[in-house]
């Protein structure tokens, strides 16, 4: 199977030329397979967020080839083969919760009927049925975040990209919300490149950990999460979900160092 | 954007939707209004007192009584002066904050024109338009109504369009990014993202330019105008000596302004309900 996202011998300079010139990624290469949840974890200023819009083609590599489903990232841009999700949930405050998941069909031109349901689908996904008609200002953070969540899936696409989603909420929510994501995974059976400074997070949602490290922006190490593909509240207290944390936590620490 | 689930009125919960805002905001609005009114009563009584226990002159400061008086003997002639000037005024209103809209727009969608034309339009901004009011008299003729217009439509103009583009342009970078990952339009970016961004902007501009359109009207009927205008009445009067009726003209000009300003205020609400602005969590 092609990967569905392939980043070859990526780099990305801010301000060529110019005197605050900065090498964000250096020489960076991955291959995230169909049905992956890859984290992405780093010490900030590591280039995981420019990586993240990089893929989706936000901005451009400075050098290299970033493909999604086989395609070069603008075209998979144009159809429209990723849903995006924001560390804010950037919602829209003057459309209504239901109107805010039907914002990327409105794009589309698909018809109000077929919007009005696939929203209503996508916000009983994420729990939220009896909310169409409310305004964001009226939700908790978490739901915000939710509702962006089901934004993010409402043109079905195969790849989610996630920035942080959950990194201002707070402890229980985030792991009340890392469930519901868990879940969602396990049933659409998506592609999910999930950027996190949380190495809980990275470990309970993942099937593999990349680990960043800082100046210049590269992958230090790939970690495999060989935990069961189901997970629930137990995993969280597995020894096995303990010892991928302190791998993590080891990889990290010499990232950081430099090592 | 909002992160939380407590409202002025103490819900909690989300279920507390903007009908539950609403209304209970209606049922304190004698209590809210209250204060305000007792000081305005307080202002006239003691204003009245003044005026009467010191007998000062009534070129000086006439009294609230003899205002009132004027007021109600020449009401049908200065309802007539007025709406004229209103005429002037909301002429001018309309035609400055559609062209500033407009010329937003159409600067937003090109962001060089933008940079370079910003500087002249906050320059403007701060000269003293109501200076050109004798040449644009001259241009229009002083009779004309459109001379007066004019002279509004320039004074709202650089407000309206500086806050529109302002809300055009500063719009969260997240979201402008949202609207990139769904390759988004230039067209569907400015009209479901730039637009309503920047509509509280608009709104605050419109209520300034409504103040703004009464007072450039009248001032500018004080160099010259119809003899049914406000202003030129204005100053009529008051070089006669009959300073109530001048004062009795002022305070229609002011209740005609802060009409203006209420309209413009009562239209933000049902425009834009959802901003903080509106829905009271600014206060």
């Amino acid at each position: 199977m092609p990967p569905t996202v392939s980043i070859q011998n990526v780099s990305k300079v801010f301000n060529p030329g110019e005197t605050n010139q900065v090498l964000a990624l250096k020489e960076i290469n991955l291959d995230i397979l169909p049905g992956e949840f890859v984290s992405i974890i780093g010490p900030s200023g590591c280039g995981k967020s420019t990586l993240l819009r990089l893929i989706g083609d936000l901005i451009p590599p400075s050098s290299g080839a970033v493909l999604v489903n086989g395609k070069p990232a603008p075209q998979a841009r144009l159809d429209q083969d990723y849903g995006m999700v924001f560390q804010a949930a950037t919602l829209y405050e003057w459309r209504t919760v239901s109107k805010n998941v039907q914002l990327p069909l409105e794009l589309q031109s698909v018809p109000k009927a077929e919007r009005e349901s696939r929203a209503r689908e996508m916000l009983a996904l994420v729990e939220l049925s009896g909310f169409e008609n409310h305004h964001p200002w009226q939700l908790s953070g978490g739901m915000q975040q939710r509702v962006a969540i089901a934004r993010a899936l409402v043109m079905r696409p195969q790849l989610l990209l996630m920035d942080e989603p959950f990194g201002a909420l707070d402890e229980m929510t985030r792991e009340r919300m890392n469930q519901e994501l868990h879940t969602i995974w396990e049933q659409t059976n998506k592609t999910a490149v999930f950027i996190t400074h949380s190495i809980a997070e990275a470990v309970f949602l993942s099937t593999r950990v990349v680990v960043m490290s800082v100046r210049p922006g590269r992958i230090t190490q790939v970690i495999d999460i060989d935990l069961p593909r189901h997970r629930d509240v137990d995993t969280r207290e597995t020894t096995r979900y303990f010892e991928l944390v302190n791998l993590v936590r080891e990889a990290l620490r010499r990232a950081e160092a430099g090592l | 954007m909002a992160g939380q689930t407590t409202d002025q009125t103490g819900f909690s919960d989300v279920a507390a939707g903007v009908d539950a805002v609403i209304p209970a905001r209606k049922q304190s609005w004698f209590q809210y209004y209250l204060p305000s009114i007792l000081i305005f009563i307080f202002a006239i009584v003691t204003w009245e007192l003044f005026v009467r226990l010191f007998s000062i002159q009534e070129f000086l400061l006439p009294a609230p009584s003899a205002i009132y008086n004027s007021l109600s003997l020449n009401l049908n002639q200065l309802l007539k002066l007025g709406w004229f000037t209103t005429k002037e005024a909301l002429g001018g209103f309309a035609i400055g904050c559609s062209l500033g809209i407009l010329v937003a727009l159409a600067t937003a969608r090109w962001t060089i024109a933008t940079e370079a034309l910003m500087p002249f339009a906050i320059a403007a901004n701060s000269v003293p338009i109501l200076a050109f009011a004798p040449i644009l008299n001259n241009w229009f003729g002083v009779d004309n109504p459109l001379s007066k217009m004019a002279i509004v439509a320039v004074i709202v103009f650089f407000p309206v369009m500086i806050n529109t583009v302002r809300g055009l342009t500063l719009v969260d970078a997240n979201a402008l990014e949202l609207m990139a990952s769904y390759a988004a339009s230039e067209f569907d970016t400015l009209f479901r993202l730039r637009v309503p961004n920047a509509l509280p902007y608009i709104f605050n501009a419109l209520k300034v330019a409504a103040a703004l359109s009464m007072i450039g009207a009248i001032v500018s009927e004080y160099f010259g105008g119809n003899r049914s205008a406000l202003g030129v009445y204005i100053t009529q009067e008051a070089a006669q000596f009959r300073f109530a009726n001048a004062w009795a003209a002022i305070i229609l000009a002011c209740i005609v302004g802060i009409t203006l300003y209420l309209i413009v205020l009562t239209v933000e609400r049902f425009a834009i309900p959802w901003h903080p602005s509106v829905r009271g969590e600014e206060r």
